[in-house]
Parts: structure tokens; C-alpha cells; sequence
């Protein structure tokens, strides 16, 4: 039992991402295990916002994969998680009456995102584009969407019983079509169902994040994380050992842009909703904004940025105008004080203090 | 060419044959044709400007030449992107070191040994070539400790790591002590005698004398005059356009 537990921790255990051993594990088990007690805690209201955190979290992390791990500034996060709510909803509106269930919704919120990505990406990479480029080309893309959809207020613009609504978003095209489902997932006569609203739902979106963190250790730690990193360091060294770095950035990009879809998708079934506004400016900034003050550079950190200033931004919306101001200004603040944001300064601090060197390399 | 007298069995690596880069005006490789035997070291100097880095640049693919063509071993690769040359056996180190800052030697080593050995082999090989290079014991140091000739020598082992048949050294001494300048000269003759084709680029005279190999003199962005390295410090046109009389 120890050994393989050894080596499947190891697996996830890495030079690439902050913390290893004993006390990190103990310690992230137990901010899981507050996070899984915290609806006993507090309101219902709070345990929806709180799974809507989450989501944030998950769309975070996949900003930390493509820029902190492989330097490519995406300003278009939001667009994949836009087009991953959409691509949900209209195959839900549509299979909902036969099936019974999201079960084929769920998987296209993930793949038409990738699939996106891959037509984008490769446009991008195989053309070499670096640096500000692809941050302007992925924002630009992301508007563009926007201003599309936005202008399919028009009947027309129905896909079997799903209607893109314009700027009210995704609606059913009809009366007597399904309105757009939480998540309801069926394997022959089981049936789950996850209310957006419900307590579930928050467990669901917790076990997804989980889930994902994970995954994300053992990607980055992997091989292919090291490729990232030379990329991310000097991809034209990268390329003289013979490496095609183009299907590099393609593929971090198609996976990146699948996280992104999932955090759509799960935010499309948390508020039953999905419009226009997700592809604008602020939303794509805001996500660089997460990363950029919780550590770009370690998942942990991207996911407690996230959700740290989600909370901190719903807190300031009731003293008016002032979040995205507030936001920016935190932003500008830690770029000055911790460069490589507050949760990897203040990890590398308690290393450090605790002398807890890094384990020797694995291979 | 006199290179053709030395080597009259000639086996050709890496030919280059009018070879032009124009950078929007500047020309900074101009009708250069010359070509590389198997297993040679083979130095490359020339004042500064002469094209050199440039070159180095052609023949890896990291820049498209104007005109002109690159062969090797045959093979017309003047279009084919940086990887594929890797792939084909040519790699390059640069004249800025460029090893992965931020990482550890272990790290560095172990994204070029990745692309032909498996997860498990890597240990093995990074000791092998840090012993090769002198930095054994050095696997878990983050690169910024080492010294300048130490990320050098990195540098020349994250591209033997690929195994190379030919491997273009884009200054290596540069930055190096006088006795690190000798150890890079006998890793260098090392390099040759396991069959690399080494091309060095060097402002060392010390150093390319040392190696006493086939040197190729560009200036302008032509080959200027090929020969044994005696044979090109005896030559009166070389002193003048080093002293920039020519």
C-alpha cells in the first residue's frame, strides 16, 4: 500500500509546482476538507456564490497552464469559457427531451472549445506568433464573439430548439422546448442531478476542482510539463533539440482552452444561463488579474487568487463601482511588491522559514 | 580550395552554396559558398560583422536566407524549419549561452535528453554528461549559481544530449578562464574524435590555435581564405582586414 501511494504521489510531486511531502499534503487536505465542511457553516446563498468561486478557480487554472507553464498570454480565456457555456447549452436544449440527460452537453462544452482552439492555435502557432500577438489576436477573437453574438437577438439564429437570444443570451426556441438544465447525468437508470442552487451542485464543482488541481500536478510534472517550461524559457533553444515547439503551444493550447470550456460549462448549469457579456473585456481581464496576484507559476496559487479575489470583488460590489478598480489596483500592488503573485511569495516564505528543502529530482 | 588538399577524400556534411541574408538593407551574408567535411573541427573566424552568428543562424534554420541553398549530407534543407534539422543530426549552441535560467542543471539536461531516451534513462545520461563537461555533482544547482564557463559548458552539453552529427559552437570560450579556455579546446578535439562534426566560431586565436584545424576566414559575408590555421596566419591579407585595411 505505502509504496504505491509513494509512487502515485510522486507522480504528482514535481520541481514544477510549490509544495511536496507530508505537511503539504496534510495541509491542502485539510483546506479541502474546510471547503467540503464550509456549507454547514454558512447561508444557502453563500454556498452558491461559493460554487460559482470555484468555477472562477477552474477558468484561473487554465490561464496558470498556458501562461505561467508555457508563457503564452491568452487574453481569451473567457471566450473558451463563453463558448464552452454555449456549446453546452445548445446541446443540452436540444438532447435534453430524448436523453434525459446533459451527459453528451457536459462532454461538448469541453471538446467545441478544444476544437476551437485547435483551428485558432494552429493559425497562430504554425504562423509563429509570439508574445503580445497572441494576447492581442486571443482578445480580439474573444470581442469578436461577443459582437457576434450579440447580434442574434434575430429568430433566425436558432439551432434546433436552442435560440442564441442576442444579448438576453440562451434561450429555448419555443415555449414547449426544455428550458436550459442544470447538470443531470444518467448511465442507464441512475440519474444524477445537480441543481445549480443546490448543495450538490457546490460538492460537484469542488470534486471537479479537486479533480482538476491533480490532474494539473501530474500533467506539469510529466514530461510534457518540461517542454512547456522550455518553451516557456526559450523556445527557439527548445526548437534546436528538435522538438516541434508549434505542436507544443497547439496542444497546451487545445488543453487549456478544454479547462476553460469545463468552467463554461459548469457555469452555464450553475445559473441556467449564458450570454454575450462573458466574451467582453473585462472578463477576460479579470481572469489574467487572478492569476497574475495568486502566482502564475503553481496551480495552488492560481486557484486561491481566483477565488480569493472573486470573494473580495462580490464584498466590494456592495460598496459600489469601486471592485474592478479596486482589482486593478491590487494588480498594479503586487506586480510592484511580489512579481510572482501573493500565494507563491508567501509559499516560498513559509519554504523558506521551515527549511523544507526540496526533494532531490526524480526521473 | 586548399581545403581540397587537405582533404582529398573528402566526405561533405554541410555544404553552403551562394548563400545571401539581406535584413532589409543590411547584407549581412552576401554569395558565401563553402562547404564542411565529416568529423573536422572546423573553425570559423573573421572580424566582427563579417556574418558569422549569421550564418550559424542559416545553417540551423533559425533565419531564411534571401537566396541560396543549404545541403546536408545530401539533402537540400535550406527550407526545412530549426527541428527538423535537429532531428536530421545538426544542432547549434548559441553565442549567448541561452540555458534555461530558471531552471536546475538536472532540468536543463533534461529536456534535450527527453527527446530520445526514456524517463528512466535520463539519471544515467545526465551523469555522463556532466562528467563529460566537468560538472559532475552539479545535477540539483539552479544554473544562475554556476559560473559563465560552467553555463558554457551546460550549454555544449544540453546540445550533445541530442547526439548530434554535427554541432555549430557559437563562441564557446567566450567569458572563459585561460584554463577553462584549454578544457574547452580538449572537449572540443573529444567531440571530433568520437565522430561530431564540430564547427566553432572564435575571437580566440589562442584557442582556434590550439584546436590547429581547418579555418575558414569570412569577411563581408564571403568566405575570404580557407586553410590549416598556419596556413591562414601567415596570410598577409587576413592581418589587413582584421586591422581593417581591407
Amino acid at each position: 500500500m505505502q509504496p504505491t501511494l509513494d509512487r502515485w504521489l510522486g507522480r504528482l510531486n514535481g520541481p514544477q509546482t510549490t509544495g511536496h511531502g507530508p505537511a503539504f499534503w496534510v495541509a491542502s487536505l485539510v483546506v479541502i476538507l474546510g471547503f467540503a465542511f464550509l456549507p454547514q457553516f454558512v447561508s444557502r446563498y453563500q454556498v452558491i456564490t461559493f460554487s460559482n468561486y470555484m468555477i472562477s478557480a477552474l477558468l484561473a487554472l487554465s490561464l496558470c497552464l498556458i501562461w505561467g507553464y508555457c508563457g503564452i498570454l491568452s487574453l481569451g480565456q473567457a471566450a473558451f469559457f463563453g463558448i464552452g457555456g454555449y456549446a453546452y447549452g445548445i446541446v443540452a436544449l436540444n438532447l435534453l427531451r430524448d436523453h434525459g440527460n446533459t451527459d453528451i452537453a457536459f462532454l461538448a462544452g469541453m471538446i467545441v472549445p478544444m476544437l476551437f482552439a485547435a483551428v485558432v492555435g494552429a493559425i497562430m502557432f504554425f504562423a509563429r506568433l509570439q508574445g503580445v500577438y497572441v494576447a492581442i489576436l486571443t482578445l480580439v477573437i474573444s470581442l469578436l464573439l461577443g459582437t457576434f453574438m450579440r447580434q442574434t437577438a434575430d429568430p433566425s439564429y436558432t439551432i434546433g430548439a436552442a435560440y442564441l437570444g442576442g444579448m438576453n443570451g440562451l434561450r429555448p426556441a419555443s415555449p414547449n422546448d426544455p428550458l436550459l438544465p442544470s447538470l443531470i447525468f444518467g448511465l442507464g437508470d441512475w440519474v444524477w442531478e445537480f441543481d445549480g442552487r443546490s448543495v450538490a451542485f457546490y460538492y460537484f464543482t469542488l470534486c471537479v476542482l479537486v479533480l482538476a488541481y491533480l490532474a494539473f500536478r501530474w500533467l506539469v510534472n510529466s514530461s510534457y510539463g518540461y517542454l512547456l517550461i522550455g518553451c516557456r524559457e526559450d523556445i527557439e533553444r527548445t526548437e534546436t533539440f528538435g522538438y516541434d515547439v508549434r505542436l507544443i503551444q497547439i496542444s497546451v493550447f487545445c488543453i487549456s482552452a478544454g479547462i476553460a470550456g469545463l468552467a463554461g460549462t459548469l457555469y452555464a448549469a450553475w445559473g441556467t444561463y449564458i450570454h454575450p457579456d462573458g466574451f467582453a473585456v473585462a472578463p477576460n481581464i479579470l481572469v489574467v488579474i487572478w492569476v497574475a496576484v495568486g502566482g502564475r507559476k503553481d496551480p495552488a496559487a492560481a486557484i486561491l487568487g481566483a477565488i480569493g479575489l472573486s470573494w473580495l470583488s462580490v464584498r466590494l460590489t456592495a460598496l459600489g463601482e469601486i471592485s474592478l478598480f479596486v482589482q486593478g489596483a491590487i494588480l498594479v500592488l503586487v506586480m510592484l511588491i511580489a512579481p510572482d503573485g501573493i500565494i507563491t511569495t508567501l509559499a516560498r516564505l513559509i519554504e523558506r522559514t521551515f527549511a523544507v528543502r526540496g526533494r532531490p529530482i526524480k526521473t | 580550395m586548399s581545403s581540397e588538399l587537405l582533404y582529398p577524400s573528402g566526405d561533405t556534411i554541410v555544404q553552403v552554396h551562394d548563400l545571401h541574408k539581406d535584413y532589409g538593407g543590411v547584407h549581412a551574408v552576401k554569395g558565401l559558398t563553402m562547404s564542411v567535411e565529416r568529423s573536422d573541427i572546423h573553425c570559423i573566424i573573421g572580424p566582427n560583422g563579417a556574418g558569422k552568428s549569421t550564418f550559424f543562424k542559416l545553417l540551423m534554420g533559425l533565419e531564411r536566407p534571401t537566396s541560396g541553398s543549404i545541403f546536408y549530407k545530401g539533402q537540400d534543407i535550406t527550407k526545412q524549419p530549426p527541428f527538423k534539422r535537429a532531428r536530421l543530426g545538426l544542432t547549434v549552441k548559441f553565442q549567448n549561452i541561452r540555458v534555461y535560467q530558471d531552471l536546475t542543471v538536472f532540468q536543463n539536461l533534461f529536456i534535450p535528453l527527453r527527446r530520445h531516451h526514456s524517463r528512466s534513462d535520463i539519471l544515467g545520461q545526465v551523469t555522463r554528461l556532466l562528467a563529460h563537461m566537468h560538472l559532475d555533482g552539479t545535477e540539483n544547482v539552479p544554473v544562475r549559481n554556476l559560473s559563465h564557463g560552467q553555463q558554457q559548458w551546460l550549454s555544449i552539453g544540453m546540445s550533445l544530449a541530442v547526439d548530434p552529427e554535427v554541432l555549430l559552437l557559437d563562441e564557446p570560450t567566450a567569458g572563459m578562464s585561460v584554463e577553462e579556455t584549454a578544457e574547452t579546446a580538449k572537449i572540443v578535439r573529444n567531440l571530433s574524435a568520437q565522430g561530431i562534426t564540430v564547427m566553432v566560431i572564435e575571437h580566440d586565436m589562442e584557442f582556434v590555435r590550439n584546436l590547429n584545424s581547418v579555418t575558414s576566414v569570412l569577411h563581408l559575408g564571403k568566405l575570404f581564405a580557407q586553410g590549416s590555421f598556419a596556413s591562414i596566419e601567415a596570410n598577409e591579407d587576413v592581418r589587413r582586414i582584421y586591422l581593417g585595411t581591407l
